[in-house]
């Protein structure tokens, strides 16, 4: 567990980076610091590994102040990956990742090793240990960052901006992954990002801040996006924070219609019959959706004519039910030429479809079952009051 | 031609041999010298500026004035050459030490520290080796230098393939001149090429993909 008490770091100019912070990790999660440049976040987190000293207040790991310990003793055991990865360009991947084990000791070819069962762990080829770091991609280096950090099994983890410095396919894959890691390994771990997108992906808890070091709330995703404490956290989490917020709420109890599901061995008379305005066409061996058929156009078929035969319209694309998030679906939604979302198995089976209606019902049940009551009328007041968290969140 | 250095063979290689010296320990003398004063220069930088004008202003001194300045304490001896030799290549490989120190990515530097690295074991482990290439820029410069500059030292009597010029053009016999500028020539190539491989041998991580 990692303390603030009354944390304040001022600069000789008297710039305030961070003002009489009060802040608690709790060991074993995620905690996401998140604000605009310049709000202190940066600074709070170097300050966890004494990179940067504060001018006033205590800093506690585990309950003992971080002052009255030797810094590098302190920084061995506390992972830190960094947006610019950091990696020594002079040495190999397997040697960079075993950084911390040979600065504390262990014989070179313990430390190799462990260093490839790492490159395992965060999804990298064991054949990449002996590259240098210039020669793996931005994704790669960043994993072998996350890696090295991770050496000697440190139980802190400190990210700063770990992702932002690649693609955005790279981004989801990269926080997948740091999910999937943090599911097993469960370290406590202080991420700082300028993205409330991944503060809210990847965070247990949220600590906004406002310019200045000052924090603005601290919650779990769902409720920041749920009971913003006022118009500058509101403004900061973005005016689709409604949409986005569904990302907290599952599709596995979404009501799917099969009326317009039929197989291109089907033949065009039996999806007239069905009545319905657009047909989805699935492969009749793996069930999986090949597109949308326009029922006026199928009438101009003939009736015995494999369904097959009929154009198809793509998809945009589907969404697995139970995994997905109400919110995949409503895109789903409103990517389709249909106006219906696509609900398909873990096999990419088709399982039905999903029109706005039946999505409009389950955003309203989510709604009634699972926001307090206490919430919504803050919301609605603009107060700050913010429900207890605490709750199992699952993820899109 | 031929008869000429197949008769004065062991001297050519003798001048040749002292010519060498008189290239190679001053810029290895140099290079020791500079280290420390760039790292020095490297980690406060106020101590690079006036370092760096007191460098600037002796590189400015020509070579046979520094010689002439150096004779009253250290004679007409290999010393006062190779001390005067040491100041250039100083001046060419210290400002190579302190920009290759200081080229060292700040986000190496930083998560060096983050991971618990110490001064001395940063410096030596990660900062040098990283700005090896540019201080091996540095010492090939220097190498090249004192090379040539060594056979001004014939002018106060300090032996090296200067000899061949000097002897040359007292007695018009221009093949004694040819042969000592190719010597020269072949002396810095060939150190210039070693240090090249020695820097290819230090620094495996730059080798082409």
């Amino acid at each position: 567990m990692i303390t603030f008490e009354a944390v304040t770091k001022r600069y000789p100019d008297g710039t305030v980076a961070v003002d009489c912070l009060d802040l608690e990790v709790p060991a074993g999660q995620t905690m996401v610091l998140v604000g605009p440049s310049g709000c202190g976040k940066t600074t709070s987190l170097r300050m966890i590994n004494r990179l940067i000293e504060p001018t006033q207040g205590t800093i506690r790991l585990d309950g003992t102040d971080i002052a009255a310990r030797n810094p590098a003793q302190l920084r061995r055991g506390i992972g830190y990956v960094i947006q610019q990865t950091g990696l020594f360009p002079h040495r190999t991947v397997e040697d960079n990742i075993a950084t911390v084990p040979v600065l504390t000791g262990w014989p070179r070819r313990k430390a190799r090793e462990r260093a490839r069962e790492l490159l395992t762990l965060v999804g990298l080829d064991q054949g990449l240990a002996r590259r240098y770091p210039h020669q793996l991609s931005g994704g790669q280096q960043q994993r072998v960052g996350v890696a090295r950090a991770l050496a000697a099994d440190p139980p802190v983890l400190l990210m700063d901006e770990p992702f932002s410095a690649v693609d955005p396919i790279v981004r989801a894959a990269l926080q997948d992954q740091l999910l999937s890691l943090q599911a097993e390994l469960r370290k406590t771990i202080v991420l700082v990002t300028h993205d409330i997108e991944e503060a809210i992906k990847v965070g247990d808890l949220v600590a906004l801040f406002r310019p200045h070091g000052k924090l603005a709330q601290l919650a779990p995703p769902e409720e920041l996006l749920a009971a913003p404490a006022d118009d500058y956290v509101a403004g900061f989490v973005g005016f689709d924070r409604g949409i986005r917020r569904l990302s907290f709420v599952r599709t596995a109890g979404l009501a799917l219609g099969t009326g317009p599901v039929l197989p291109a061995d089907a033949t065009v008379a039996k999806a007239l019959a069905a009545g319905e305005p657009w047909i989805l066409i699935t492969d009749p061996r793996s069930g999986t959706p090949r597109g949308w058929a326009d029922a006026v156009k199928l009438a101009a078929l003939p009736g015995d004519a494999p369904l097959g035969q009929a154009a198809a319209w793509p998809l945009g694309h589907t969404f697995t039910v139970g995994a997905d998030s109400l919110r995949a679906a409503l895109d789903a939604a409103v990517l389709s030429p249909a106006g219906q979302a696509v609900g398909v198995d873990g096999d990419g089976r088709v399982l039905g479809v999903a029109t706005f209606d039946q999505l409009r019902a389950a955003i309203q049940a989510a709604d009634a079952a699972d926001l307090p009551d206490a919430a919504v009328a803050a919301d609605a007041a603009g107060t700050a009051a913010v429900a207890a968290g605490g709750r199992e969140v699952p993820r899109t | 031609m031929w008869s000429w250095i197949g008769q004065n063979w062991s001297q050519i290689w003798q001048l040749t041999w002292e010519n060498l010296k008189l290239g190679v320990l001053p810029a290895v003398y140099g290079l020791v010298l500079s280290l420390p004063l760039g790292i020095i220069a490297a980690r406060w930088r106020w101590f690079y500026p006036p370092v760096l004008t007191v460098v600037t202003i002796v590189y400015a001194v020509p070579s046979l004035a520094l010689f002439i300045a150096l004779i009253p304490a250290f004679g007409l001896t290999d010393t006062t050459v190779i001390i005067a030799l040491t100041a250039f290549s100083l001046c060419v490989i210290l400002p190579n030490v302190v920009a290759g120190l200081r080229a060292v990515p700040a986000a190496v530097t930083q998560a060096a520290v983050a991971m618990g690295y110490g001064q001395l074991r940063r410096l030596v482990t990660i900062e040098l080796p990283l700005a090896t290439p540019v201080i091996v820029a540095g010492l090939r410069v220097g190498v090249v230098s004192s090379i040539s500059l060594a056979t001004v030292g014939q002018l106060i009597g300090v032996s090296s393939l200067g000899y061949l010029f000097i002897d040359g053009l007292q007695r018009s016999f221009p093949t004694e001149i040819y042969v000592g500028l190719f010597l020269v020539i072949v002396l810095a190539l060939v150190c210039d090429l070693v240090l090249v491989a020695v820097r290819r041998a230090l620094t495996p991580w730059l080798a082409r993909a």
